[in-house]
């Protein structure tokens, strides 16, 4: 039997906690930090938690979606193994899930790819498939590999079950923090995280906020025209947002979350340096964005009182380069 | 009365599980990390388990000798403040210690003005420490320092040469064989002065747990002096490892005699290569002494022992100058 087993789950906070279940075995308990000082720079006094998925397995929250799509499929379909396309830390995480259990994963990279980023993926045993760096030729490729191997597609946000599993990383931010939160705060570039997060949030009272650089900012944007925008300039640092938000996902962001806030890249690599420097943690600048966020006036002037809730995506940072805040 | 209460511990296991109880309420108990990659690199693949000191009050593990100094002086002395002279992650971890509580702290620094790094500095200043400089040598270190304490009345708490220092050290191994989930058959930390690594083997001692030193090679006097059978004095201070430049103690050295089996030395191609990859793997901003201890762990040296079993490594701070390019950054 082919047909995909179990039936596939509504898009609810019952689901996410469903999909928790399931991985909490496998992914990481990420740790929740605190700084005194950061937290003093925010004019509210409000205190900050951040989740730090950067200590996430593969180095970011992705790791959670990918496993939590692998534990849906069926026996068939792991025989013939896995495949996506990613620049970024989806081929990473859907590597090392696939890894972990054993079965096969093909991932389509673009040419450009960070050496990093294709190292980690191979390290982690998966077969890369090099692309030109646009959509149509990404598309093409991805359907040879599919055509060859029969290898089940695992999309890097646009999907049910990718959502469900992002959105267990607000679970445990929630159980961790000694307090209730007053909001909670994700980068969003292709939104798996932020609507995961928002279906997580539902009902508990926690305002949900996304952060999007200015140059990749369609979801604000869309947010604003009342529509979802299919393009994106992708003029930024943060380069795990340089896409542009889901089909699924924007619907969800569009309901559940309060604002996407939009900040420069400027703001970016500050708030990045504040947290390698104060926290001590490896962050990429898409998980700086969200902190960025909080210390934007357009955040300070929603007035928020009490606890704030920030999810620190990722990790992997290209260390080869010098630091974007370093003048040489 | 002046007299210091109370009496001074002995040196000894003991003395180090009080000073934790001391503490323990004011020092993060910091995490530990692991690496399935980082320890598959290990030849005899030992379990490697990270105490991420870099994590502590202040970035560094100081933090904890600082506070168990401050808890052991009498209600005048607190009333007079504190002061040391320190370029480095002392300084701040005695100013945010003085600040916790409430008292003076006068810092005594080097004022390298063709390389003076705000990395300690500015953190030391936002914590309410006054700073004084002084020029880069020890007659004009000593002579500020006596300055200060002839205008303050200020207790002079030493970096790591003084016995409530070496012991406050010692609750980072305490906290590490708790938090782990087998008993580790080695733990490693860098030396300088020596009381990490002293304060280490004291509470190691009874255990079981073998106990390892790393040294960078521009700044080996503490394996020298070991082969030697001599503490040596004076330290060619030549390494990127800028916690470690300074020589071992007089009150540490012996204990490191007795109880350390042995100091690995690498040199700092091989500290730079170990810290990138705690950069990397971990995720976590180490500074270059702390990546000594795992780069001895990586060396032939050390691989030769022979050891099996899980090994401790303590990461020992992550105040990292980080305006400037990374050390394996090739511009």
């Amino acid at each position: 039997m082919n047909a995909r087993q179990p039936e596939q789950l509504p898009l609810t906070r019952s689901s996410v906690l469903a999909a928790h279940d399931v991985i909490k075995s496998r992914a990481h308990r990420t740790p929740i930090f605190t700084s005194s000082s950061l937290s003093a720079g925010i004019t509210a006094g409000n205190n900050l938690y951040f989740k730090a998925e950067n200590l996430q397995k593969g180095g970011a929250f992705k790791f959670r979606g990918a496993s939590f799509n692998l534990s849906r499929l069926s026996h068939e379909e792991l025989q013939r193994g896995v495949c996506t396309h990613s620049s970024g830390n989806h081929a990473g995480a859907l590597a090392l899930a696939a890894k972990e259990r054993g079965i096969k994963c093909f991932v389509v990279m673009p040419s450009n790819s960070s050496q990093v980023k294709i190292d980690a993926v191979r390290s982690y045993g998966a077969e890369i498939m090099f692309c030109e760096p646009n959509a149509p030729a990404r598309a093409a490729t991805l359907a040879m590999v599919q055509a060859r191997t029969g290898a089940t597609f695992i999309p890097p946000y646009d999907a049910i079950n990718t959502i469900l599993g992002q959105g267990t990383a607000f679970l445990e931010l929630s159980e961790q923090v000694p307090e209730k939160l007053a909001a909670v705060i994700t980068p969003v570039g292709g939104g798996g995280l932020l609507a995961g997060t928002a279906l997580a949030a539902e009902g508990t009272g926690v305002r949900v906020f996304g952060a999007e650089p200015a140059g990749a900012d369609d979801c604000a944007r869309g947010l604003e025209e009342g529509k979802r925008r299919e393009d994106v300039d992708a003029n930024t640092i943060a380069d795990g947002l340089r896409t542009p938000v889901g089909v699924l996902n924007f619907p969800i962001i569009q309901e559940k979350v309060e604002r996407v806030i939009v900040v420069s890249d400027e703001e970016v690599i500050e708030a990045m340096r504040l947290l390698w420097e104060r926290l001590k943690l490896v962050v990429e600048p898409s998980s700086a964005t969200a902190f960025a966020a909080v210390r934007n006036p357009a955040f300070r002037e929603l007035g928020i009182k009490g606890p704030i809730g920030i999810i620190l995506s990722g990790g992997n940072v290209d260390m080869s380069k010098p630091l974007p805040w370093v003048v040489l």
